[in-house]
């Protein structure tokens, strides 16, 4: 009989694991059996050609400073390698990036991530032996949420909360010792689970309006920053990442938060922003507003509001606004208006205007040691002093202008919150933060009824209605890619001051049309849905 | 005891019984790590052929042939270094197999590799019987010597070396610095050895003797400079600290030691500064998670290995080692404590222990000053060498970029470190009564 053939088809018994682990134990045995035998018969193998040594403080220094070199790394080796779940960022690093399948830091109960209400938006389940991680909502939170994957790494909360997730940083003595009893008994530390200020049912209404169009909705509590919408498409489903997700030149950006890192030309949702630099520098109007357009010089085209256009487009003449208070200004979103009201106000105000309006800034929504969900805000071209043309363009949020949503969404909650900005936040439980005064209270009430204006008879009339006073702005920016991105951006109620029940909101359709068109509508949906829940008076 | 002319071979079969069993013990041990690595690589890919069987038959003759002919030649030096060298190299056997070292090509293009074990424990048995009897007391003749060779061996490097991993590796087989590790240590006992009575006599017992220090220094500053131009700070550190053990120990002065350290710790901070090669490792190393992706990946992908490892490790050829870059020789440790856990690890680490001891305790037994210096350096460079091998991968300190003796693949590291070992032998075989005393005399 060939013992090679013997062994081959033993190797493929069912007995061999057992084998397997029994040889592995007698490798053991034969080592330390080995040790003992050295020690055993050390005397019989004494060096029989050298002299005996004078004294045995040599040997002792030797054995003390080997003992203690090579007892210092083997001590530090079992800090990694036995209790190497006291290290979160170690565990973190494991789970992100260890592709060993019996690696016991894939088997960590990873904590569940819930919503306001409790339901689940993700949690894991042990299949095979490995714990994978599970989205039930699949595509709705892909961003916020992101997704925690041995191949591709983890990003959005799952990332930023990593170490709460798996449980290695514990909260509290109680959850030290709770540790320390996993640590003796199983080595693999329970997780412990997150709470957001997100709606689920809210965030998946948002996501299933965009049907199918990129944008992005963004709704939020101002008074206190709660996120209770955070929603972004196209998405990915994080059930089933796929590498061609991460190629680059993905046409669609999907991987791209563009609620928080979106960037894009604000258009008239800016006008906000100079109409609060107008009341600021008691600039309230009137101006005289040209039919046939405005500009700073000869040399550039004239800048003109769309109803020139869609006049001339059907053949007639518009008459125009003629003279134009600021309230009225941007409930009608004129733009010769606010062309000439930022060259009025000048350089200097603009870029003090911005800065008070927190432009250039990366602002953490969640943030822990070992990373953090991050928004960042608008970015305004330097205008030259001399550039009167540049600053007409910019002030009705067009040229180099470029805004997230989740910017906008910030600017909207200061102005319903009487001024103040609070940073926006996503986990129940943490603390408030007043993020910057962005104008006194005085001016962002006179702000509140300019809004409430271009709901109730300007711009975003169609979405007026009885149960709700809306307040908000439309926008429609032009692009260099095609169609216009429709925004709207606003709050309710308009009419209750209570600052708990105030949401304030912004939508963003790509290439969606006029604001009034796709945005509006989306935004109302969602603010009566909110208040159908009971979120809104 | 007997003088060494007239010991029968019947005698030293006897004497040498202890070592016949520990290394009947080491073909057991290593044995069952091949069966428990071919379950693994069979349950993999392949059926377990004759040619698996390769490397186990070429191990076991090879430690039959070395303790019989240490036997033939009435050999009465260390039996205990055998068996702790058997072993280890046993473990590196297994490890080179798991890890695919003889899976190149057919079975002629992995000959090279086949070859190298035998050949290598070869060389340790030649080195041993050349330089036993006292022999080795030729090593000493020439000083001047082993410090061209040594300095050759940089040179060279510089010449036919390619950058890699920001260091310079010499093309091909051999990696000249490995014998950089003899040549240096014979230089350093032999120098010191010969020149003791002036490097004692310190001034007014505070200011070193500079006269007599000059050629050393000269010599030394060369060496280093030369390291530190390919970057290989691993060996610049093995070779300053034992000069400075050396120098300690062949003068009996401590302010050789207090001058190094104080040296020591102005030229880390300056080394640091202008190499950017350590800076980044000292990075790594303090900040592990600071770039996890990048210049962290190897150390925690071992560190990762190890943990899941745990006490009792998956067994050997069940973990996965491909996920660490060049596990195979700097990282071989974190595959030891991924397939053998930490109960593993401070078993290898044991008979690592025992082989430095041991090694330890024969230099402390000799007479003559360069015996005792040689077996000092050879056993200090290994016991350094193995340190900061190990600390690097477990993160205690910086890496370095060294070899594991005895484990890690590498031909010339296995050939230097087994060589360095036939040196230990041979001292340990002692020397000849009558004449050694006037020899010693001059020391």
């Amino acid at each position: 009989m060939n013992p090679l053939a013997t062994f081959n088809t033993l190797i493929d018994s069912p007995a061999w694991p057992t084998l397997q682990l029994g040889l592995h134990g007698l490798f053991f045995l034969a080592l330390l059996y080995l040790l003992k035998r050295l020690f055993d018969l050390r005397r019989t193998a004494v060096l029989k050609g050298l002299p005996k040594p004078k004294s045995i403080a040599g040997g002792l220094v030797v054995v003390l400073v080997l003992g203690s070199a090579f007892g210092a790394v083997l001590a530090y080796q079992a800090t990694w390698q036995l209790t190497g779940m006291t290290r979160p960022d170690f565990i973190a690093f494991m789970q992100t990036y260890d592709r060993r399948q019996f690696n016991p830091a894939h088997r960590i109960a990873r904590g569940r991530i819930a919503d306001r209400k409790g339901q689940i938006l993700a949690y894991s389940k042990e299949i095979d032996g490995r714990v994978q991680r599970v989205y039930p909502y699949g595509p709705a939170f892909a961003h916020v949420i992101g997704y925690q994957d041995p191949t591709f790494g983890a990003t959005g909360l799952e990332g930023s909360a990593n170490a709460h997730l798996n449980g290695s940083a514990p909260a509290d003595l109680r959850a030290w010792r709770d540790l320390g009893q996993q640590v003796i008994t199983q080595r693999e530390p329970r997780g412990q689970d997150l709470v957001l200020t997100l709606d689920a049912g809210l965030q998946r209404q948002a996501f299933a309006a965009l049907d199918g169009h990129a944008g992005a909705v963004v709704m939020l509590r101002p008074a206190d920053g709660a996120l209770r919408v955070l929603a972004s498409a196209p998405a990915f489903d994080p059930n089933r990442l796929s590498a061609d997700l991460f190629q680059r030149g993905d046409t669609q950006a999907r991987l791209l938060n563009r609620a928080l890192q979106g960037r894009y030309p604000p258009g008239s949702t800016f006008k906000l922003v100079v109409a609060a630099e107008g009341l600021a520098a008691g600039q309230t109007g009137p101006l005289r507003c040209e039919a046939n357009g405005y500009t700073t010089s000869a040399r550039y085209p004239l800048i003109r509001d769309h109803e020139y256009y869609s006049a001339r487009r059907s053949g007639m003449t518009w008459q125009g606004h003629g003279s134009l208070s600021l309230s009225r200004a941007l409930a009608e979103s004129c733009n010769v208006f606010f062309a000439k009201l930022g060259v009025q106000l000048g350089h200097e105000r603009f870029a003090r205007t911005l800065d008070n309006f927190l432009f250039w800034r990366t602002i953490p929504l969640h943030s822990s040691e070992y990373g953090s969900l991050t928004m960042t805000t608008g970015e305004a071209p330097r205008i030259a002093g001399s550039d009167q043309y540049g600053l007409a363009q910019a002030a009705i949020g067009q040229g180099r202008m470029l805004m997230t949503p989740a910017h906008l969404a910030l600017i909207a909650g200061a102005i319903a919150n009487d001024g103040v900005a609070v940073k926006p936040r996503l986990v129940a439980g943490e603390e408030p933060e007043g993020l910057a005064r962005m104008m006194p209270a005085d001016q962002a009430r006179q702000l509140q009824r300019m809004m409430r204006k271009v709901v109730s008879e300007g711009t975003a009339r169609g979405i007026d209605m009885p149960g709700l006073a809306i307040a908000g702005k439309t926008g429609t920016a032009q692009n260099s890619d095609g169609a216009p991105h429709s925004w709207f951006v606003g709050y309710a109620p308009a009419d209750r001051r209570a600052p708990e029940q105030t949401l304030a909101i912004v939508v963003l359709v790509e290439q969606g049309g006029y604001g009034s068109a796709a945005a509006a509508p989306l935004a109302r949906d969602m603010l009566l849905q909110a208040q159908k829940q009971g979120l809104l008076p | 005891m007997s003088a060494a002319g007239v010991m029968t071979w019947q005698e030293s079969w006897a004497a040498r019984a202890p070592e016949r069993h520990w290394l009947g013990l080491c073909i057991f041990a290593v044995s069952v790590g091949f069966l428990l690595i071919f379950g693994a690589q069979r349950s993999v890919d392949r059926l377990i052929e004759v040619r698996d069987l390769l490397p186990l038959a070429l191990y076991v003759p090879s430690l039959v042939l070395v303790h019989l002919t240490l036997v033939l030649a009435r050999f009465r030096g260390d039996q205990l270094l055998v068996a702790a060298v058997a072993l280890l190299s046993g473990l590196g056997v297994l490890m080179h197999y798991r890890l695919g070292a003889f899976s190149v090509g057919s079975l002629s293009e992995a000959a090279r590799q086949y070859a190298l074990y035998p050949v290598c424990m070869g060389a340790m048995l030649m080195t041993a019987l050349a330089a036993m009897r006292g022999r080795y007391r030729y090593l000493a003749v020439w000083p001047w010597l082993w410090a061209v060779i040594s300095i050759g061996l940089l040179a060279a490097l510089v010449v036919t070396g390619q950058r890699f991993r920001g260091a310079i590796y010499a093309a091909g087989f051999l990696t000249p610095s490995e014998f950089l590790k003899l040549s240096a240590v014979l230089f350093l006992a032999a120098f010191i050895a010969a020149r003791a009575g002036a490097l004692t006599a310190w001034h007014h017992g505070i200011l070193p003797p500079v006269k007599a220090l000059l050629p050393l220094a000269a010599v030394w500053g060369l060496l280093c400079a030369l390291l530190l131009w390919q970057r290989d700070l691993g060996m610049f550190a093995i070779l300053n600290l034992v000069l400075l053990l050396l120098l300690t120990m062949g003068t009996g002065r401590i302010g050789y030691l207090l001058l190094g350290v104080t040296a020591a710790a102005g030229g880390a901070l300056v080394l640091l500064r202008f190499f950017s090669h350590g800076a980044r490792r000292v990075d790594a190393w303090l900040n592990p998670f600071g770039d996890p992706t990048g210049a962290s990946w190897q150390l925690l992908q071992g560190l990762s290995g190890m943990y899941s490892g745990g006490l009792w490790g998956q067994g050997f050829g069940a973990g996965n080692p491909e996920y660490i870059p060049i596990a195979a020789s700097d990282f071989v440790y974190a595959v030891v404590g991924e397939e053998l856990g930490f109960f593993g690890s401070v078993l290898v680490v044991l008979f690592f222990l025992l082989l430095f001891q041991r090694g330890f305790a024969i230099a402390l037994r000799c007479r003559g000053v360069f015996a005792r210096l040689l077996a000092l350096g050879l056993t200090a460079v290994l016991a350094v060498q193995t340190f900061l091998n190990l600390g690097g991968v477990t993160k205690l300190i910086p890496l370095t970029g060294l070899t594991l003796p005895f484990i890690s693949q590498g031909g010339s590291s296995l050939l230097a470190s087994l060589i360095a070992v036939g040196l230990l032998l041979a001292i340990s075989d002692g020397e000849p009564k009558g004449r050694g005393r006037t020899k010693r005399r001059k020391a």
